[in-house]
């Protein structure tokens, strides 16, 4: 095996850094992100932001999205942890409401209007600041806190 | 001839000790070194070394710059702009494992996890993890594995199903919140970020130390965990059971030796049991950092202790308030979304009978 691959492999697979971002990572199950949105319910969301929670341990963005009918929805939108979104120049108030945004995610397994921000984008397809979903436990053992 | 050193004064003989030994790191008042103060240890180096480096501990510059290289090529990559006109994510997952659960995670923008692997001595590192040689952890003792294979039957891609319905698990992962893992709950941060021993994470990598004459405390910045470490005395009775343990320390030479036993029964360390028992070594090497190493021992768990090192560079950043229950409304997400998965599950074999 070529050591760099090997060590950019490892390093992806511990560190969370390869070709996709995290994407390469081992699977643990029972993670929030399985955990919270529905791979069976992929969602396109379209609209002006309404609100922003900047709240820990991760953002919510609101947006309201219009129906084919022409009916009104609002989504929720599970984004990065307002730390390093902070450490990266990002503020509170970064995004206004009335910011046209465009989300790609899956849909929360509880069929509310929750999504994850797979890939969260201005109207013209730059990125928005934030990433995705969960409550931060990518390196949990599988059912670590399981009962006998 | 008199001999020479006993002439000079005492404080003359100090400043020589301090030359030879390179000791130019900042003093408290009482003359130990002075951890005090915020490091960010986040770090491409990983805590297991890939089993294709052997028993290589360092990596030369060049390769070193490659991994910093092609890390900072990826995150300019998945920072360019989409397509305004992209359709929804495929139905049925996108296929992404780990973390991001079959339905997309954590971008770019998200992780915080450096820009290139730490060096000790002048070297670049391979893995956190230096004993074993091969920089992994020793193998598991037989009931660790047994514990490990119990917990794997619950290991799976998302499918967004409630498989421990359909397959008879019991009791089933969400069946009661207190099932679900620490950090998720926000107990604990997540990779044993909180330690002991205190590993570097995704993102949220400060940590911040305030150091007296009798007590060390260290800030931990994911979900704010925060160790008061005693210097002297004994640890608590053992019937005393903490999330991050009972920590005493004491110093040796220039060094902080912090002991660490009396967990509960689920510490932030993957596979650790009550049994964990942690040394670590905090030493001022320059004014700009401390080397962190750890022995790790749970004879429950690994055949013989393992041990590490890390270095924590001081940061001019600050540490954010990380308080995980403020918004966790994905807690109550995951319990909702999993009855209704249950009830859906226990309608379909309702109206299709095993045959």
């Amino acid at each position: 095996m070529n050591t760099k691959a090997g060590w950019l492999l490892g390093a992806a697979a511990v560190c969370g850094l390869g070709l996709l971002s995290v994407e390469v990572q081992k699977v643990y199950a029972h993670h929030a992100f399985g955990a919270e949105f529905d791979p069976n319910r992929p969602v396109l969301l379209k609209g002006p932001v309404v609100r922003v929670e900047w709240i820990n341990p991760h953002t919510w963005i609101h947006l309201e999205t219009t129906k084919p009918d022409g009916k009104k929805e609002v989504w929720m939108v599970e984004g990065g942890t307002p730390n390093s979104l902070l450490r990266r120049g990002l503020k509170r108030d970064t995004i206004r409401p009335g910011e046209q945004i465009i989300v790609d995610g899956y849909q929360a397994k509880d069929r509310s209007n929750r999504a994850n921000g797979r890939d969260v984008t201005l109207a013209d397809g730059r990125k928005f600041f934030m990433g995705s979903s969960g409550t931060g436990a990518p390196y949990d053992q599988p059912g670590k806190d399981q009962r006998k | 001839m008199r001999p020479f050193l006993p002439t000079l004064p005492i404080a003359t003989l100090l400043v020589m000790a301090a030359l030879v030994w390179g000791a130019e790191i900042p003093r408290t008042p009482e003359g130990l070194p002075d951890l005090s103060g915020t490091y960010d240890i986040a770090t491409l180096t990983p805590l297991t070394r890939p089993a294709g480096l052997g028993d290589r501990l360092t990596l030369t510059d060049a390769e070193a710059q490659a991994i910093a290289k092609r890390a900072a090529a990826v995150k300019a990559a998945t920072s360019k702009a989409s397509d305004p006109n992209r359709e929804a994510p495929p139905e049925g997952g996108d296929g992404s494992e780990g973390a991001a659960g079959n339905v997309g995670g954590y971008n770019t923008v998200w992780v915080d996890n450096g820009s290139g692997a730490f060096k000790i001595d002048g070297k670049w590192r391979t893995s956190i993890i230096t004993d074993p040689a091969n920089g992994r952890m020793p193998p598991l003792t037989p009931q660790a594995r047994k514990r490990a294979a119990e917990r794997a039957r619950y290991a799976r891609p998302n499918k967004g199903d409630a498989f421990w319905i359909t397959e008879g698990l019991s009791p089933g992962p969400y069946d009661d919140p207190e099932l679900r893992p620490a950090a998720e709950r926000c107990l604990l941060a997540f990779g044993s970020g909180g330690g002991p021993p205190m590993l570097p994470v995704l993102y949220n990598n400060l940590k911040q130390i305030v150091q007296t004459k009798d007590r060390v405390l260290i800030l931990n910045e994911m979900v704010h965990d925060a160790r008061v470490i005693r210097i002297g005395g004994e640890h608590e009775p053992p019937d005393i059971r903490r999330w991050l343990g009972d920590s005493i320390g004491h110093w040796e030479g220039d060094t902080l030796v912090v002991d660490t036993a009396n967990f509960n029964d689920t510490p932030a360390l993957g596979n650790a049991t009550r049994n964990l028992h942690v040394v670590e070594r905090f030493t001022r090497i320059d004014e700009k950092s401390l080397l962190y190493a750890f022995t790790v021992e749970d004879p429950t768990v690994w055949t013989k202790p393992w041990s590490g090192e890390i270095l924590w560079p001081a940061t001019d950043q600050r540490i954010y308030e990380y308080a995980c229950h403020e918004g966790n409304y994905s807690f109550a997400g995951i319990l909702r979304g999993a009855r209704l998965l249950e009830a859906e599950t226990l309608e379909k074999q309702k109206k299709q009978p095993a045959k």
